[in-house]
């Protein structure tokens, strides 16, 4: 041994070490070792608070005392994960089909090389690699690929299934629970050691149990949001046309209230303006003839939040469609039902939350239910919703266990909304789940793409999203942009009311698609102008007319809003000086007194040429209602909360007091809540 | 963009959003330290978590003396060595893996050999160290350390050699072997 380090030899390695290759680290290890070091950095610094002045910065998430029950619930999150993941399997399979093999992709890996490696090792290992080794193997790829059909795959497996299994697990009749596979996963241990190792800070803290009530919602460093960059202002004479779809989304707002209503501001990245706005119903005035499905009232009126400045209020009133001709429903819920979908928050919800929605169905429609664990499996065939004692059941025998696949099991929802196509009528998968959704390459994009060609044969999705701690809101919001369907965040059973029974008739009947507006301003009255919200639903202007650019959907009896805040030619105030060199333009060709021009493209649901409305704004003086001075309230908020750089002259106290006096009709108190809302961020800005 | 000593100050008067940028910086240069510690990916980026979070804890207590950069590669090579020394760390290994990374006693010989090296960087003179640090550590090419140092290109191939040298003659001695041995049945 000596030998080997003496003198020459002892050159090279000198030589060896210091030039060593180095491949780059995990980009997510990265992100995890910041954000650690991060609420580290400001719990040190907010609860000593040394070296005197410590600059203000916003209180969110990971400051404070919080920072250490955070590390506490992430450590018990990862142990849950881990344990999750020794259930090598979930033995779901009432009906058709089960795809048991997919269980053997842990969540952590998601190239198809590392499926491939699980699949090699795991088939020595596990009773499932013995069962269908061509099946399986296929399978992993078709689910990595989403190129196999996979109907074929199912029928071959499942038979396999049925004869190689011991005991009753796969009878029809048996509990839909999953079982807890004994067969000790090689993988599953690996995998807690990586993740246990992600966390050396808190890797002692493991011997405890708690609840989950126990554990109130802290800090999330795991959620991703979807957004941009917040709107600049623009110059009406540089681009004096504003394009974007409409986006009749809500989920922002229900994941602002859940972390406001926890205690701390949320991260400007979970703000998204507009749906904040359109989460609450405004009475706009309703479309007169049946001929277009809404109608579009636009009001100019004075900014509260800038005294120079006016907004532009365009509020469109889609066309509610009467109980009598409402279409069938075809409805197929993907259920995610992976362990962490066990809190109370969660699964349970659920399953409340569907039984909520039974009841605002037709006799006749059909609901079926797949649930994607470990395995994906259908639970309950298509069953008329008059039977609703059938459905509830197969919803209570449901438990949360197993790692995620979701890939497997949008396939398979997939596949049964298309097998029970209504023409013409509602062809919609709901899934619900807390956001892991690990597909085979488990990309957004792969996954959008799926999505959007699913949604051409006439099948939306929508996503209903469940509690924290892991919600992926980028990845709900991809999902249900290019489904064409609606995002919602359900944090409660009151929300569950609200999205599925009051607002039913909008969450499942589209009653125009691929909204987009274009407002064109007239230069020689606004200068400057900048879109509030959407953010994530900018187009580009030649997108307007192309009808193959993808947009928002309205469904019935659902009302958007959309304000632009504009600085009149003229005025001192305006943000953006005027330009010395600039020729003025004399053409009195444009109608004197218009604000400018707005264009509406839309699809009826079952047509793929679109529509045109088209209404100029004038300046007319008009008495705003309540409902508009409500979301000017409601986007004072959204803006201040996105950080605050356009809104310098309200504080939340004054938005309490515009949304207060503004409240209206207020029926289920959702306007309401929205004012304890602000009052508790300003309880907390001032922590 | 702010200079290292700014956003530090930045960092010690409390400034998260510095510290960000701190992290953003110098995690790349944490995880390239760490690699060369215990030579596998997985275990690199737990240190480097681990050396993060101690950042966050002491560096109010970097007093600017040193360059922040070796400075820093002491701060990694001690949470190296806590990684390694934590009961934790060794059962997890022992429990869970006991087959897929099997090391070899070869292997980690030369582990063990590569972290002597590595800690004895840490007691060459500053000058030497830093720069050292900045080529092998970092990976900054000659040039770009010689302006980040405010020296000649020359000066900088010359210091490297130098501590080469110093490590290589170090290293050669009988004595260090004998340790690892020891070392190795720990």
């Amino acid at each position: 041994m000596n030998d080997q380090f003496n003198n020459d030899n002892n050159h090279d390695k000198i030589d060896e070490i210091l030039n060593q290759e180095i491949p780059s680290a995990d980009s997510n290890a990265q992100k995890i070792a910041i954000n650690s070091a991060l609420s580290a950095f400001t719990k040190e610094h907010t609860v000593t608070s040394h070296q005197g002045s410590s600059e203000s910065t916003r209180p969110i998430a990971n400051e404070g005392a919080l920072s250490s029950t955070k590390s506490i619930w992430r450590s018990l999150m990862k142990f849950l994960n881990s344990l999750n993941n020794n259930k090598a399997f979930a033995g779901v399979a009432v009906g058709v089909a089960c795809l048991s093999v997919v269980s053997i992709l842990p969540s952590t890996f998601s190239s198809q090389q590392n499926a491939i490696d699980v699949y090699n090792k795991s088939k020595s290992n596990s009773a499932i690699g013995q069962i269908a080794d061509s099946d399986a193997k296929q399978l992993i790829v078709a689910g990595i690929e989403n190129r196999v059909e996979l109907e074929s795959q199912i029928t071959n497996l499942e038979e396999i299934v049925v004869t190689t299994h011991r005991q009753s697990d796969f009878i029809q009749d048996a509990p839909v629970a999953i079982e807890l596979n004994k067969v000790e996963h090689p993988y599953a241990r690996k995998t807690k050691k990586v993740q246990s190792m992600r966390e050396p800070s808190a890797s002692f803290d493991m011997g405890f149990s708690l609840s989950d009530q126990e554990i109130s919602p802290q800090i999330y460093e795991t959620e991703e949001y979807a957004n941009a960059p917040i709107n600049k202002i623009k110059l009406t004479s540089e681009s004096p046309v504003s394009t974007f779809s409409i986006d009749v989304d809500t989920a922002s707002y229900s994941l602002i209230r859940n972390q406001l209503n926890s205690g701390y501001l949320p991260p400007s990245d979970a703000v998204r303006v507009e749906e904040m706005i359109n989460y609450f119903d405004y009475a706009y005035p309703l479309p007169t003839s049946e001929s277009a499905p809404f109608k579009a009232t636009t009001q100019v009126l004075d900014s509260p939040w800038n005294k120079d400045k006016k907004l532009v209020h365009i509020g469109i009133q889609g066309y509610d469609i009467d109980t009598s001709e409402k279409p069938d429903s075809n409805l197929v819920f993907l259920l995610d039902v992976s362990g962490s979908m066990g809190q109370a928050n969660k699964l349970p919800l659920v399953k409340q939350s569907i039984g909520l929605l039974l009841s605002t169905l037709k006799a006749d429609d059909k609901v079926s239910i797949v649930v994607y664990a470990g395995a994906a499996g259908v639970v309950l065939k298509p069953t008329k919703a008059q039977n609703k004692d059938e459905i509830l059941a197969a919803l209570n025998r449901l438990q949360a266990g197993g790692s995620t696949a979701g890939g497997a099991g949008i396939e398979l929802a997939y596949q049964l909304a298309q097998k029970n196509f209504i023409e013409g009528g509602v062809n919609r998968i709901i899934l619900a789940t807390d956001g892991d959704f690990n597909v085979g390459q488990s990309s957004n994009d792969e996954l959008k793409k799926l999505v959007e060609r699913k949604r051409k044969n006439g099948v939306m999705l929508s996503v209903l999203g469940f509690g924290r701690g892991n919600y992926q809101d980028d990845m709900m919001q991809t999902l249900a942009q290019n489904g064409n369907g609606v995002a919602a965040y359900i944090d409660s059973l009151s929300e569950a009311k609200k999205v599925l029974v009051d607002e039913a008739s909008s969450t499942l009947f589209t009653i125009a698609k691929d909204v987009k507006l274009q407002l064109e301003f007239n230069p020689e009255v606004v200068s400057e102008y900048r879109l509030v919200g959407y953010e994530t639903r900018q187009l580009q202007r030649e997108d307007f007319n192309n009808d193959k650019v993808d947009a928002g959907d309205i469904g019935s009896g659902h009302s958007v809003t959309a304000i632009y805040e504009i600085g009149l030619s003229g005025s001192e105030s305006n943000t953006i000086a005027p330009l010395r060199y600039t020729t003025k333009q004399n053409d009195n060709s444009s109608p004197s007194g218009e604000i400018g021009f707005l264009k509406i493209r839309y699809k009826l649901p079952k047509e793929s040429t679109s529509k045109l409305i088209e209404t100029p704004i004038k300046m007319a003086k008009t008495d705003t209602s309540a409902d508009t001075q409500f979301s000017i309230a409601v986007a004072s908020f959204g803006q201040k909360l996105s950080g605050d750089k356009y809104n310098p002259e309200l504080s939340y106290s004054d938005i309490a007091v515009l949304a207060k006096r503004h409240l209206g009709n207020d029926p289920y108190g959702h306007k309401a809540e929205f004012i304890q809302l602000v009052e508790m961020a300003n309880l907390l800005n001032k922590q | 963009m702010l200079n290292d000593i700014t956003l530090i100050n930045q960092c010690q008067n409390g400034n998260s959003k510095a510290f960000e940028e701190l992290l953003n910086r110098y995690y790349d240069t944490i995880y390239r330290f760490a690699y060369r510690w215990c030579g596998d990916q997985h275990n690199a980026q737990d240190i480097t978590q681990s050396a993060c979070l101690k950042l966050a804890k002491s560096l109010s207590t970097f007093d600017k003396r040193s360059s922040f950069t070796s400075w820093l590669y002491r701060l990694v090579i001690n949470c190296a060595k806590d990684f390694y020394k934590s009961p934790t760390q060794h059962n997890v290994r022992e429990q869970y893996d006991p087959e897929a990374e099997q090391i070899s006693a070869d292997d980690h010989t030369r582990r063990l050999y590569a972290q002597q090296v590595l800690e004895h960087i840490d007691t060459l003179s500053p000058d030497l160290k830093d720069t050292l640090i900045l080529i092998h550590g970092t990976g900054l090419s000659h040039q770009a350390a010689a302006i980040q140092l405010g020296i000649k290109e020359s000066t900088v191939s010359w210091r490297i050699h130098e501590a080469r040298k110093i490590l290589k003659q170090t290293f050669s001695s009988s004595t260090l072997a004998n340790d690892i041995e020891a070392g190795a049945t720990l």
